[in-house]
């Protein structure tokens, strides 16, 4: 079961709820009018395919999704499913073969330039800054290359900085950071100028936990308090389940999914609950688990193939004079039905659990497979370009 | 499967409503017109700067190359040749200045795309407002200026060990030089893009050196097509401004426009593989690829 852009509204909602789409335009660094009741970011039919013939890999499948702004949007899938060659596509870094990307309004492809004075990126995680140079170093360089006075934006780095708990750091050179340091230093270096929209490719990959909460914070703060819409690709489904107010999943290069976690999660809801029972005490059920010679089948074989037949009921599993299994409803209607059927049964209800998916099950459900190692990942074109051109490490 | 449902607002992370006034401006801090420009090639300075100051060794190292290379040149070709090295040391010198400028260029900026696809900031800068040609087009303007001041220096370190006195009229050995190296510069942005397509290319980089050279000697033979190539007219009429102490108005408006037109030619195509191979690699998806 899948969703598709057309069945699901999309993240807008979202983010109109928290009553952040701000209905006035505002004027642009260049003295443009902007209209914030626009998508920030708007991707029509996008199509990548790398190489020829038999060989060819379709890695963007027509994809379509419009992003509001203030909106966090997770992309997850699979290796090789397109993440990264979407992300790169959207920014024009890969030339698409055919398909329109607008950030802010502005054509992508037509006027990259303008497009990239409202878009940050941190695409390779730790790599994408100057190791030799000190973070402050950085940050005050790619603001320049942004376009922007590094003079002027020191407020900016202080506060990112502190947000990123990067203060002491500032002036240490990069490459005498740790990892998640360095992480973080590669984020703020995306965000060294002000942008309307943020690519990340991996924030959080290898972080250590402290280091991960810290930039699932500052995520969440630019989208909540800078209204900044942050596209992130991630196999942490934590991070996605916390952070993302819309996810979209990406398989073979097509959407095959794009809403809320909650309402992705929803949708592959099926009201299964795990129960517990045990003999009434009319049957003389002690309640204290030991086993009652008059009811080891407490579940008999005949009740327990009604509730297979009836609920769907599976993972019998008996210990002591207590029986659990697990029944996957549908309709949550059909749990009364259950309830009286049990009690008609002579059986009294222990203890009954909701089991709901979550979004690494909803992932699976719909992409078919299991996420592996990020380590390992291999975008398509890296795979092309190794087939094209032999070994290039 | 797990047993609660996590929603983005249950979560670890708090959520905060509203915005800090004041914490982003659009715009204010933006500077305009050439200002924006000033302030992209004073970046690159200061990261060329800090990048040679960080790289001690590497730096001192070229330099060290530069001055042994010319120390072995002339010491090792007096012993071998005498006096007809001494007689034609005033070319070698100016020749050798010039070669150290071109290779500086060049390698500057094909080096320059090499290693800012191993750093995988090349992406970034790729994704610059002013668009990656000009961005490169700044660092060039940076290479330029540091090949100048290491040129200044070898030249001083020639004519000290060598006692030969040659004539400096620097407004004059400035313009000439630069019409001079922009063909290397446009060979250096040939090869660039030849790095982002096919990445390892730095053995073409060392060999390109050597025909950089022989570019530079290239006004010996008398033959005036042979000024057509890149950097052949610049060594050409550079030798003969610092020779005979002769002054751009001095010589003759021909020759500058062989120069000026040379240069314009070579830089504008290498320029424009530059852009097309630029443009490929991004098509095969190679752009961060090293």
């Amino acid at each position: 079961m899948t969703t598709t852009p057309e069945q699901v509204p999309a993240g807008a909602a979202a983010v109109e709820e928290r009553g952040e789409s701000a209905d006035d335009g505002e004027s642009t660094a260049d003295g443009e009018f902007r209209d914030d009741t626009g998508p920030a970011l708007s991707v029509r039919n996008l199509t990548k395919t790398f190489g020829e013939g038999e060989s060819a890999v379709r890695a963007v499948d027509g994809v379509s999704l419009d992003v509001a702004p203030g909106t966090v949007v997770g992309v997850l899938g699979p290796n090789g499913a397109g993440k990264t060659t979407l992300i790169k596509s959207i920014l024009g870094l890969i030339i698409a073969d055919s398909g329109d990307v607008e950030v802010a309004g502005i054509d992508v492809y037509d006027d990259p330039r303008s497009a990239y004075g409202r878009v940050g990126a941190m695409l390779e995680g730790a790599r994408n800054i100057y190791w030799k140079l000190t973070v402050r170093e950085n940050l005050e360089f790619f603001a320049a290359v942004g376009g922007e006075s590094p003079d002027a934006l020191s407020e900016r780095h202080d506060a990112l900085l502190e947000q990123l708990s990067l203060t002491e750091k500032a002036d240490t050179p990069v490459n005498e950071l740790s990892r998640g340091q360095k992480q973080k230093a590669s984020l703020a270096c995306a965000l060294a100028r002000n942008v309307e929209v943020a690519f990340l490719d991996e924030p959080t990959l290898g972080l250590d936990v402290e280091s991960s909460v810290d930039l699932r914070t500052e995520i969440r703060r630019l989208a909540d308090q800078e209204d900044m819409t942050i596209v992130l690709s991630s196999h942490d489904m934590d991070v996605v389940q916390e952070v993302c107010d819309r996810v979209v999943i990406v398989s073979d290069g097509k959407v095959v999914a794009d809403d809320s976690v909650a309402d992705l999660v929803d949708v592959f809801r099926t009201f299964a609950y795990r129960i517990v029972v045990g003999p009434s005490a009319e049957r003389g059920g002690d309640g204290d688990g030991a086993l009652d010679d008059d009811l080891t089948t407490n579940l008999d074989d005949d009740a327990r193939k009604r509730l297979r037949e009836s609920y769907g009921a599976e993972a019998f599993e008996s210990r002591g004079d207590r029986t659990a299994f697990e029944v996957a409803l549908g309709d949550p209607g059909r749990f009364y039905d259950l309830m009286d059927d049990l009690r008609a049964a002579d059986c009294t209800v222990h203890e009954v659990e909701s089991v709901d998916p979550d979004l690494e099950e909803v992932f699976l459900e719909l992409t078919g497979r299991e996420e592996s190692a990020p380590a390992s990942e291999a975008t398509t074109s890296d795979r092309v370009a190794h087939a094209d051109e032999g070994d290039q490490s | 499967m797990n047993t609660e449902t996590t929603t983005p607002g249950d979560s670890g992370v708090e959520r905060r409503s509203g915005s800090e006034p004041g914490h982003r401006s659009p715009g204010s801090e933006r500077p305009r017109g050439t200002g924006r420009y000033r302030t992209l090639v004073l970046a690159q300075v200061k990261k060329r700067l800090l990048l040679m100051y960080r790289y001690p060794v590497n730096t001192l190292s070229n330099l060290a190359v530069t001055f042994v290379l010319f120390g072995m040149v002339f010491f090792g070709g007096r012993a071998v040749a005498g006096q007809a090295l001494t007689d034609s040391l005033g070319g070698i010198i100016v020749g050798y200045f010039l070669w150290s400028m071109a290779t500086g260029a060049f390698s500057g900026l094909a080096w320059s795309v090499t290693r800012e696809s191993q750093w995988g900031t090349l992406e970034q800068l790729y994704m610059s407002p002013f668009g990656y040609g000009r961005v490169m087009l700044s660092g060039i303007a940076v290479s330029v200026v540091e090949s100048f001041a290491w040129g200044g220096a070898v030249l001083a370190f020639m004519l000290a060990i060598t006692g030969e006195s040659i004539h400096v009229p620097v407004g004059t050995v400035v313009v000439l030089t630069v019409f001079a190296i922009a063909p290397a510069v446009g060979i250096g942005f040939c090869f660039g893009g030849l790095a982002l397509v096919y990445k390892r290319v730095e053995n073409v980089f060392n060999i390109t050196q050597f025909v950089l050279l022989g570019l530079v000697a290239a006004p010996s033979v008398d033959a005036v097509w042979v000024r057509l190539l890149p950097i052949s007219q610049g060594s050409y009429l550079l030798t003969r401004s610092m020779q005979e102490g002769l002054r751009l108005w001095e010589l003759p408006v021909a020759e500058l426009a062989l120069l000026a037109g040379t240069a314009v030619v070579y830089f504008g195509l290498g320029y424009a593989t530059f852009q097309l191979l630029g443009r490929r690699a991004r098509k095969q998806g190679l752009m961060g690829h090293y």
